[in-house]
C-alpha cells in the first residue's frame, strides 16, 4: 500500500521540472485550493510564462504591493472586465514583435464565467493563442464569498444567506467548461487538484495546443473559508467531487469531448455536500434536486462525447487557426 | 496655421479617414476595432488597409469597446504601438480600462469622435464625450479640420511615446461635421512620417512586459507607493505642456504646417475681446472674424488645442488684459450652470488683468454653431467690454433657457 502510494506521487512529481516562483509563505488562507494550483502551474509550464490574473483573492500574491512581489514570475494585474481582451494583447504583439511566449490568462470564476465572459467569449471566437485558466472556487471570495454563476443549487453565500423565507442559492450552477467546449476551440478541459498527473498533463497539452489557438481549462478549486470546510479536507472534497460526478474529468480537442476519467461507480452527492457547511441546511429533497442536477450534466456530457465522434469534424474548425 | 510646405498629395478625404490614414502612416504594432456612429469609418478604412495588406498589424476585431481598450493596453504595456478609435457610448464602455491605461502610463494613442454621451440617446455631435472623461489621466487634443486630426494624430505618438510622457494621448474631433466632412488634405508620404517617428528610436527604451522577465505591472499602489505613481503622473501631464510645443515646431520644420502647440490664436493681438473655442467651431468663427474685423470690431480667437492637462498658463499668456472673453462650450458641466472650459477658464480670471469671462454653449446635439450665433456671441462679448449688462450664461442656440425658469 504504501508503495503504492509512492508511486503514484513519483508519477505527479515528475511533471514538476520547474521551480516554485512564489515566496514559501504567502497570502492565501490554510487550505486554500487557488494556492495548490497558482504553485503547480509554473513548476508544470516553466517560469517563463506571463501570468495575467484581476482582482480575486489570488490577487494580494499575483499582483503584488508597490514595486514588492511574492513571485518572480512577469504578471500583468488587469481588470475582472477585461482578463481576455488584455492577454489577447499581449499575444497579439508578441506574435507581431516574434517573441516566443506562454501567456497564462488566470481567473475566478466570477471574472470568468460572469463579468469577464464577454470578452472571454470574444477570445474563444478570434481563437487568440493563449491559455485561459479559471480556477473555479464557486463563488467570489476575494469580496467576501458572495454567489456566482458557478454557485450550485442551494449553497449558501453571503448573497444567498440561509432565511426563513430563501435558503441559499434557487438557481442551478452554470456549466463553464461545456460552455467553452462548445465553441470547438482546439483545447478545453476539465481538471482538480485532487488528480495532479491529470492536471499536468492538460497543462501540458495546452501549451502545446495554443500554438493552433486558444485553450480554456476549468479548475474545480475549493475555497474552505468560504465553503465552510476544513481546511484539511481540501483534497478530499475535489476527490469526492470527481467521485460523484459533481464534476467530471474529460477533455476536448476540437470541441471533441472525452472523459479523461470515469467512475465506475459513482457516489451519491451527498457524500460531496457532507464535507462543507454551506450545503449543511439542505434537505433530502433539495439534495435530490443537486443530484438531478449533477445525473443530467453527466449524462449530457456522455451524449455528446458520442454524438461528436460520430459527426464528421468540418474543415472549418479542424483548420481554425488564423487569428482576426 | 501657416503653411510653407514643398507640396506633396491634396486629397479630398473625410475626417474619419484623415485619422484612418494617420495611424496606418504611423505603423502601429496593433490595432483593436468596434464600430460606433460617427467612428465606424475609422475603423472599415483600417479594415480595408489591413485587407490589401497595405497596413502590417495585428488587427483585432473585437467584441466591445471595453476589450478594445484592454487589448490595446496589453500590447502597449507590452512594447507595441497601438490604435484604436470610439466615441461616446464606447467611450464609456471602455472607461475603467481608459483609466486603467492611465495608471500604467501606457502610451495609447486613440481618436474619439466626439458625440452626445449616454443619458439620452442622441446620435449627434457635442463634446459631452469629451468632457465625461476629462480626469481619467489622458492627455486631450482637439482637432479643428480634417488635416488637424491627421497631423494630431502624428503628433500624439510623438507625444505619447516620448521617454519623457509615457502617457496615452485621445485625439478628440467632431463627430459629424468633422468625421464626414470631405475637404483636402496633405497626405504626406510614408518616409517622411517615418523620419518624423524616427526620434523616438533614438530613446531609451521604456520598459516592458517581457515573458520569462521578472517584472510586472499592476501591482498594489499602498499608500506611498500610489502617491508617488500619483505625483508623478501629475508631472509628466506638466511636462507634456512644453513638449507638444517642441514637437509642433519640429513637425513644422518638416512638414511646413504649424500650428502654436497648445493653444492657436487668431488675430488676437490687438484684439480687446476674444472668443475662447475648440473643435471645428473654429473655423466658423474665424470666418466671422474676419467679417467683423473688416467692420472695424477688435475680436480675435483663442483655440484650444490641448485640453488636458488644462493649458492654463498659455491661456492667460494669451488672454490677459483683453476687455472681455467668450467661452464657446459644446458641452455642460452638470453642476455649474456655465459650460466646462467655461467654469475651468473662470479659477484664473484674477489672473487676467481684469478681463472679464462669460459663457456661451452652443452646438449641443448637432446644432450648427452658425455665423448668425457667432456674430450674436461676438456682439454680447462686446457688451460685456462696454461695461453692459450682460447675463453670465448663454444657451445661443435655445432661447427658452435665457428666458424661461424651466422645471
Ligand atoms: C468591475 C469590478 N467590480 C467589482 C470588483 C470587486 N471585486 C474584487 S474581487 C471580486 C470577486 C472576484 O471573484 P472571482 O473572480 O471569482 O475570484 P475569487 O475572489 O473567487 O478568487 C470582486 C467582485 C472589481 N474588482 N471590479
Ligand atoms: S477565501 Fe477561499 S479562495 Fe480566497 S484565499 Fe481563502 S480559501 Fe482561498
Amino acid at each position: 500500500m504504501a508503495e503504492k502510494k509512492q508511486g503514484r506521487l513519483t508519477k505527479v512529481l515528475d511533471y514538476l521540472k520547474h521551480d516554485d516562483p512564489f515566496s514559501k509563505g504567502v497570502a492565501f488562507c490554510p487550505g486554500c485550493g487557488l494556492e495548490l494550483l497558482l504553485r503547480f502551474i509554473p513548476r508544470v509550464l516553466g517560469n517563463d510564462i506571463v501570468i495575467t490574473g484581476t482582482p480575486s483573492c489570488s490577487a494580494p500574491v499575483l499582483l503584488g504591493q508597490n514595486n514588492q512581489s511574492w513571485h518572480t514570475l512577469s504578471y500583468f494585474g488587469t481588470l475582472m472586465t477585461g482578463a481576455a481582451a488584455n492577454a489577447t494583447g499581449l499575444v497579439r504583439y508578441y506574435r507581431k514583435a516574434g517573441i516566443d511566449n506562454t501567456v497564462v490568462c488566470f481567473n475566478g470564476d466570477g471574472t470568468a464565467n460572469d463579468i469577464g465572459f464577454g470578452n472571454l467569449s470574444g477570445a474563444a471566437e478570434r481563437n487568440e493563442p493563449f491559455i485561459y485558466i479559471c480556477y473555479d472556487n464557486e463563488g467570489y471570495m476575494n469580496t467576501g464569498i458572495q454567489k456566482s454563476g458557478t454557485t450550485p443549487y442551494g449553497a449558501t453565500t453571503t448573497t444567498t444567506p440561509y432565511g426563513s423565507v430563501h435558503k441559499g442559492k434557487n438557481l442551478r450552477r452554470m456549466n463553464l467548461g461545456l460552455k467553452m467546449a462548445m465553441n470547438k476551440i482546439p483545447y478545453t478541459a476539465t481538471a482538480t487538484l485532487s488528480d495532479l498527473d491529470d492536471l499536468a498533463k492538460k497543462l501540458l497539452k495546452a501549451k502545446e495546443a495554443k500554438e493552433r489557438g486558444f485553450c480554456f481549462l476549468h479548475v474545480f478549486a475549493p475555497c474552505p473559508t468560504g465553503w465552510g470546510a476544513d481546511p484539511a479536507d481540501t483534497i478530499e472534497i475535489c476527490r469526492r467531487a470527481v467521485k460523484t460526478n459533481y464534476f467530471p474529468l474529460w477533455e476536448a480537442e476540437n470541441g471533441r469531448i472525452r472523459m479523461t476519467k470515469t467512475v465506475k461507480k459513482p457516489k451519491s452527492v451527498g457524500t460531496y455536500t457532507e464535507l462543507m457547511k454551506k450545503f449543511n441546511h439542505m434537505t433530502e429533497d433539495d439534495i435530490k434536486i443537486l443530484q438531478d442536477d449533477v445525473d443530467y450534466e453527466y449524462c449530457l456530457l456522455g451524449g455528446l462525447s458520442v454524438l461528436e465522434a460520430e459527426c464528421q469534424l468540418p474543415v472549418s474548425v479542424k483548420d481554425q487557426g488564423e487569428t482576426s | 496655421m501657416n503653411t510653407t510646405a514643398t507640396p506633396s498629395r491634396i486629397k479630398v478625404i473625410t475626417g474619419n479617414a484623415a485619422a484612418a490614414i494617420a495611424a496606418k502612416l504611423a505603423r502601429p504594432d496593433v490595432v483593436a476595432a468596434y464600430p460606433i456612429t460617427p467612428q465606424t469609418e475609422v475603423i472599415e478604412q483600417i479594415s480595408t488597409f489591413y485587407a490589401s495588406g497595405e497596413m502590417d498589424c495585428e488587427l483585432i476585431t473585437v467584441e466591445g469597446e471595453n476589450s478594445a481598450m484592454n487589448v490595446v493596453m496589453a500590447a502597449s504595456l507590452a512594447g507595441g504601438r497601438v490604435f484604436t478609435a470610439s466615441s461616446s457610448w464606447g467611450l464609456v464602455f471602455m472607461y475603467d480600462a481608459v483609466l486603467a491605461v492611465a495608471g500604467a502610463r501606457a502610451p495609447v494613442v486613440m481618436v474619439n469622435v466626439n458625440r452626445e454621451t449616454p443619458g439620452i440617446i442622441a446620435v449627434s455631435s457635442g463634446q459631452q464625450d469629451m468632457i465625461s472623461t476629462r480626469d481619467a489621466g489622458w492627455i486631450f487634443l482637439i482637432a479643428e479640420d480634417c488635416q488637424e486630426v491627421l497631423d494630431l494624430v502624428l503628433q500624439a505618438y510623438r507625444l505619447a511615446e516620448d521617454y519623457d510622457i509615457q502617457l496615452p494621448v485621445m485625439v478628440h474631433y467632431d463627430g459629424f461635421f468633422l468625421s464626414y466632412l470631405s475637404e483636402g488634405v496633405d497626405i504626406p508620404e510614408q518616409k517622411t512620417v517615418d523620419q518624423f517617428l524616427s526620434v523616438l528610436k533614438t530613446q531609451p527604451k521604456r520598459t516592458v512586459l517581457h515573458p520569462g522577465e521578472k517584472l510586472g505591472v499592476g501591482s498594489h499602489g499602498i499608500l506611498g507607493g500610489y502617491m508617488e505613481l500619483r505625483h508623478k503622473h501629475v508631472t509628466a501631464m506638466e511636462r507634456s505642456k512644453a513638449k507638444f510645443e517642441e514637437i509642433d515646431k519640429e513637425f513644422a520644420d518638416i512638414f511646413g504646417r504649424s500650428y502654436g502647440g497648445q493653444v492657436e490664436e487668431y488675430r488676437t493681438d490687438d484684439a480687446d475681446m476674444v472668443l475662447v473655442g475648440s473643435g471645428s467651431m473654429c473655423g466658423t468663427i474665424k470666418a466671422v472674424i474676419d467679417e467683423q474685423r473688416e467692420k472695424g470690431v477688435r475680436i480675435g480667437l483663442v483655440k484650444i488645442r490641448m485640453y488636458r492637462p488644462f493649458p492654463h498658463k498659455a491661456l492667460v499668456a494669451a488672454l490677459k488684459g483683453k476687455k472681455a472673453i467668450g467661452v464657446v462650450d459644446r458641452s455642460l458641466a452638470f453642476g455649474f450652470d456655465g459650460g466646462p472650459i467655461y467654469t475651468e477658464l473662470k479659477a484664473f480670471e484674477t489672473r487676467m488683468d481684469g478681463a472679464k469671462l462669460i459663457s456661451f454653449i452652443d452646438g449641443i446635439a448637432n446644432t450648427d454653431i452658425t455665423k448668425t450665433n457667432v456674430e450674436k456671441m461676438i456682439q454680447m462679448t462686446g457688451d460685456l467690454a462696454d461695461g453692459k449688462d450682460v447675463p453670465e450664461v448663454t444657451w445661443v442656440s435655445y432661447p427658452d433657457a435665457n428666458t424661461k425658469g424651466e422645471k
